[in-house]
């Protein structure tokens, strides 16, 4: 509790720099993670985040010493470098794009691993921060440092919010773009850029490895929430930025601990919830939607059931008989009983259940849909009469008032359906 | 039967166009009459969308040339409108109506600027014209296929154009939405403006264009309605892709490398 309040309260000024720093990674790689989720281009960020490792190693030779602009400017280089490679490769051979990003992914970052085993066996002293470009480490990073990587990120904010606008038509409909007259070639160059900056701004807090899931997971989580662009980019953004945070935090009390597999960790925890409780796209959401929907389809088919009894001339049913109906659903039967008996659609007396006025109506208007849509296959789409019934058990349940309204007109409200049965109205 | 005319708005001159390894348009000759709803008829994979692109820039030629009203196509790029195919986009991407639609504004817009209240009422006015004004706040991701469709057309409309270029903006859309559009182009038409549209059915065509081009890997026929659809004419476009020329494209391919490029 005492860490908890230290860091939270930012008594220490380096902490507090460290968490501005964080937010600022966060929305930067969120919003350029964002657009490239949407242009389906999520493993490209993957390639790009292994690629900068021999730049980095590279730039660290060349520097001798960890020199933050040797180290950025070598993990630049070498992200363009693969960039360009994976769009070179596409074009001039016929390898498929996901052979050609495992590939770019595996040698660039093989050969870094090669140039770091190189650099260790120098035996140079500085080289026992270089570790860390593998999986980050948030609470190392110099205040020197910090002010490249924080530039850069603002610079990377700046720049996607200027371009909105062509950036959303690079992503949506680039041919357009270019059919207007807009220069696509050097919007994608130049988001590219962007794409490499924004792994470049957290190779020292996340880490090469792990990257890639502050790029892309952030806004695919985001996705589930939905459906506006700007929303999107914001809450992406406050997903990254929570996940950075929790992720520098475990590593602040948590000594030797690298901070870019707890990102990644708290990062997937969002994800999971999204994919779970969102409204409308989570699981939760749609196992009660479909829930409802079966349960609607049972209580339909009660009163469907008792509505045909009467019309054999019987004022209602017993539940023996409803059970002998639907022999596998017991159960269920029994409860849509108890629940359109609480609706006022049954009159349930004794064992013997018959229909109220407004049951009635309902009844009705599901034997009315089934009757209305077997006729329709009948007549406009030349269907046989006994081949009518199953579409028509399943439809009745979707079809709208407005589809009803429309089937009336079309048929010029027939009176029988195709087996000669009386289709129900209200007024009869 | 080729017809050539005085004055063109367009301009084909010995346009050929090849694909990777092989060619899809064989040295197609054409000009086009002002003013007039055109048809490009075609079975499939005869390159009518490839014309329309090679007419936009957006594919290379291997030879030819094309002129704009009597200009090259970055000079009179503002005066063309272009409604790519439905399917060349993902119409699950979180925007709007109203935002897709002003899209059509930012040719005349230009980069940087970002689009204000002109651009918006000009926007509102083109889902007025084709009867979407109620989705304007809609996402895209809701419309039916004929309303993607709609919203297309409306984002031409909105880039007040004199020619426009249409891939087949009739794909997926029912019946009365089909009029619907074909009504709306007429008019443009009869207000000056050419359209010229990417359609495969040949009977709503032969109701609706003034002008026909009839393709089938090369161009077969170029001309007024009546004088272009004639059986021999319409055996030629779709009695099959011909024989030699597909051998040909198929050796071509077969050589890995095209000598008709370059």
């Amino acid at each position: 509790m005492d860490h908890f309040l230290y860091f939270f309260t930012f008594q220490d000024s380096s902490i507090a720099f460290i968490v501005i720093g964080i937010t600022l990674l966060g929305i930067g790689s969120a919003y350029v993670g964002t657009f490239s989720f949407l242009d389906k281009k999520a493993l490209l960020g993957d390639a790009i985040s292994h690629a900068v490792l021999p730049g980095i190693c590279l730039g660290f030779l060349l520097a001798g010493e960890k020199n933050p602009i040797y180290i950025v400017g070598g993990a630049f280089v070498s992200g363009a470098i693969a960039t360009f490679l994976s769009s070179w490769l596409k074009e001039n051979t016929k390898l498929s794009e996901d052979t050609i990003i495992a590939s770019i992914l595996s040698i660039f970052f093989g050969f870094g691993i090669v140039l770091l085993t190189v650099i260790q066996k120098t035996g140079n002293p500085e080289m026992a921060g270089l570790n860390q470009f593998i999986f980050g480490n948030a609470i190392g990073i110099l205040e020197e440092d910090l002010w490249i990587y924080g530039g850069l990120a603002v610079l990377i904010i700046l720049t996607l919010t200027i371009f909105m606008k062509e950036f959303s038509l690079l992503v949506f409909n680039a041919e357009f773009g270019k059919a207007i007259g807009y220069p696509m070639k050097s919007i994608r160059l130049l988001f590219n850029v962007l794409m490499i900056l924004s792994v470049i701004i957290g190779i020292q807090a996340i880490g090469v490895v792990l990257m890639a899931a502050l790029l892309i997971t952030p806004g695919a989580a985001a996705r589930f929430w939905t459906d506006k662009l700007s929303v999107l980019l914001v809450l992406a953004g406050i997903f990254a930025v929570i996940s950075g945070i929790a992720g520098t935090y475990i590593s602040y009390v948590i000594p030797q601990m690298p901070t870019g597999p707890w990102v990644v960790v708290s990062l997937s925890l969002l994800a999971l919830i999204s994919f779970l409780f969102a409204p409308k796209r989570g699981m939760v959401y749609r196992y009660f939607a479909r829930k409802n929907y079966l349960r609607k389809t049972q209580n339909e088919h009660i009163l469907k059931s008792i509505f045909k009894a009467t019309e054999e001339g019987k004022s209602g049913l017993t539940i023996e008989e409803i059970y002998q109906l639907y022999p596998e659903q017991k159960k269920q039967s029994l409860k849509s009983i108890k629940n359109l008996n609480k609706d006022h659609y049954l009159i349930v007396n004794q064992n013997f259940i018959s229909l109220t006025n407004s049951g009635l109506t309902e009844a009705k208007r599901v034997v009315r849909l089934h009757r209305l849509w077997e006729s329709y296959l009948n007549e406009y789409m030349n269907i046989a009469p006994d081949h009518v019934h199953e579409s028509a058990e399943k439809l009745e349940h979707l079809l709208t008032p407005e589809l009803e309204a429309l089937l009336e007109s079309r048929l010029n409200y027939p009176k029988l359906d195709p087996h000669q049965e009386n289709i129900p109205r209200d007024h009869d | 039967m080729i017809k050539q005319v005085e004055n063109p708005i367009l301009e084909i001159h010995d346009l050929t166009v090849s694909y990777e390894q092989s060619p899809v348009l064989w040295n197609v000759d054409l000009s086009l009459p002002a003013a007039k709803l055109i048809g490009i008829l075609g079975p499939n994979g005869a390159g009518k969308s490839t014309l329309i692109k090679a007419i936009m820039g957006l594919v290379d030629h291997s030879s030819g040339y094309v002129k704009i009203f009597d200009k090259n196509l970055n000079e009179v790029r503002s005066r063309i409108s272009y409604v790519p195919q439905r399917e060349s986009v993902d119409w699950n991407f979180p925007t709007s109506v109203l935002d897709v639609v002003t899209m059509g504004t930012y040719g005349k817009l230009g980069i940087f600027k970002r689009p204000g209240k002109k651009e918006k009422t000009i926007a509102l006015e083109s889902l007025e014209k084709v009867g979407m004004s109620a989705f304007a706040k809609r996402q895209i991701s809701e419309l039916s296929g004929g309303q993607q469709q709609r919203v297309f057309i409306a984002r031409a409309l909105a880039q007040e154009a004199d020619l426009y270029l249409m891939d087949e903006p009739f794909a997926g859309v029912d019946m009365a939405t089909e009029n619907a559009i074909f009504e709306l182009l007429q008019n443009m038409a009869k207000a000056g403006k050419s359209v010229i549209v990417v359609h495969h059915d040949i009977h709503s065509a032969m109701k609706y264009f003034d002008w026909m081009i009839m393709l089938n890997l090369h161009l077969v026929a170029s001309g007024p309605k009546d004088e272009v659809v004639t059986e021999d004419l319409l055996r030629k476009t779709y009695g099959g892709k011909l024989n030699l020329l597909t051998q040909v494209n198929e050796i071509i391919r077969q050589k890995d490398f095209n000598p008709l490029k370059n």
